[in-house]
């Protein structure tokens, strides 16, 4: 899980050009929207496109979203979770 | 028309570095010198945008600076190509991924009126806004919507600008056309007429007002365009009859600013509007591309502004004919005067 939210950051990053941000500079509680990171609804679609891009997970419903992007920590168990189920289901 | 203020983001530093030591460019092209863009644009916007979104709005915001104004009534903004690395990144991406998992900010940001829309965006102005994609006479287009604007009262002023940028990509494409030379030496570029231009880019931007006010620039009297004119001839009539026009002969004009651009074809037609008059020309300064005219009016306003001619001792002109081509088919030419 460590590993994962470490990698998360360097991804939003990356995927975000949020070039004067450091993963370290992301807590793992941060919320990523508004306040925190300050994020909005176009990065939204972008952390949308990189979940199925690296992870290969398409959200179930947008809903989903506010909870999911909450912060990295709620990605990462999200991301986890989705992969345990795939992987019982295969 | 006035031209209040005029600002560039281009490859020469400053209009004052054309006579301290003008920035020279070897091989195919010549690229744009970026300021530190984080005094002009929020950084929070800044990490969405393209190079030329920054190069557009940095010399947006730098023009209504020197301006003193804050809203423009429009903004109207011309460009060739539009925003071509969010353009690339985007057609990329949906071949790369099956037309799949598209970032939706390349999306966004690939449309012409991006740089317009962005400007808008900064200001918080819901005013007139429009951008003119119309290949070399995009800038004339801008520029011309906003003198008709005003003259039928619709605007006072209007913040006009052009931008266009180089990608790999599209300087790959456009070498095909034989278009560019191999060895270019941008400063000699004018002097040595030979096979080919060199390519360049840039956002130039004016703050044009229909009133004259104390730091005004220079006075645009008329603005004309040609488009495949059926003989060279017949754009030096039009410009006598321009002259004409505005009641004066090729005597009062003091210098021409000529859109040389070092292909002995292209630069050929120049030589029809030989009158004894002194020349100067530009795209050795900021390369050939369609909206080339914008950095050859910000240079043409800054010499009546300041009684200065880059690479000309002693002159002091106060009426300037401003005369383009863009592969011959795209003719333009700009009376001004000093104010």
């Amino acid at each position: 899980m460590e590993q994962l939210m470490q990698t998360l950051k360097e991804q939003i990053i990356r995927q975000l050009n949020l070039n004067d941000k450091k993963p370290e500079d992301i807590g793992n509680d941060d919320p990523l929207f508004v306040e925190g990171l300050g994020l909005d609804s176009i990065d939204a679609l972008e952390l949308i496109v990189l979940l199925q891009q690296e992870y290969k997970i398409k959200l179930a419903n947008a809903e989903e979203g506010q909870t999911v992007f909450r912060s990295i920590r709620t990605m990462a168990q999200y991301i986890t979770d989705r992969q345990a189920q795939d992987a019982a289901a295969s | 028309m006035y031209i209040r203020s005029a600002a560039a983001v281009s490859p020469q530093a400053s209009f004052e570095a054309l006579f301290t030591g003008a920035a020279g460019y070897q091989g195919e092209q010549l690229s744009c010198i970026e300021p530190d863009y984080t005094s002009y644009i929020d950084p929070k916007l800044i990490r969405r945008m393209s190079r030329i979104i920054k190069m557009g709005t940095a010399a947006a915001v730098e023009s209504l600076k020197a301006a003193g104004l804050e809203q423009p009534e429009a903004i109207i903004t011309g460009t060739a190509y539009g925003c071509l690395a969010d353009t690339d990144a985007f057609l990329s991406r949906l071949v790369e991924f099956k037309e799949e998992l598209l970032s939706p900010t390349a999306f966004i940001q690939s449309t012409h009126n991006t740089v317009a829309g962005q400007i808008a965006l900064l200001l918080k102005c819901h005013r007139h806004n429009n951008t003119f994609v119309h290949k070399g006479f995009s800038f004339e287009s801008a520029l011309l919507e906003a003198r008709t604007m005003m003259g039928e009262n619709e605007i006072t002023t209007a913040l006009v600008g052009g931008v266009d940028e180089i990608i790999p990509a599209s300087h790959a494409l456009l070498r095909r056309f034989g278009l560019y030379r191999a060895n270019g030496d941008s400063l000699r570029l004018v002097n040595e007429p030979a096979k080919g231009t060199m390519a360049g880019e840039g956002a130039a931007f004016f703050v044009v007002d229909t009133q004259q006010s104390a730091n005004s620039l220079a006075r645009l009297d008329a603005l004309q365009t040609w488009y495949k004119p059926s003989t060279p001839n017949r754009v030096a009539d039009g410009i006598n009859a321009l002259l004409a026009e505005q009641g004066i002969e090729w005597k009062d004009i003091d210098l021409i600013v000529a859109g040389r651009n070092g292909d002995t074809g292209d630069d050929a037609l120049y030589d029809l509007f030989k009158k004894d008059i002194p020349e100067t020309s530009f795209k050795q300064y900021c390369g050939e591309y369609p909206t080339a005219t914008a950095f050859g009016l910000w240079l043409a306003s800054h010499i009546l502004h300041e009684q200065r001619v880059p690479g000309v001792e002693g002159l002091k002109p106060r009426r300037i004919l401003l005369y383009n081509h863009y592969q011959q088919t795209h003719h333009a030419a700009y009376l001004l005067s000093a104010c």
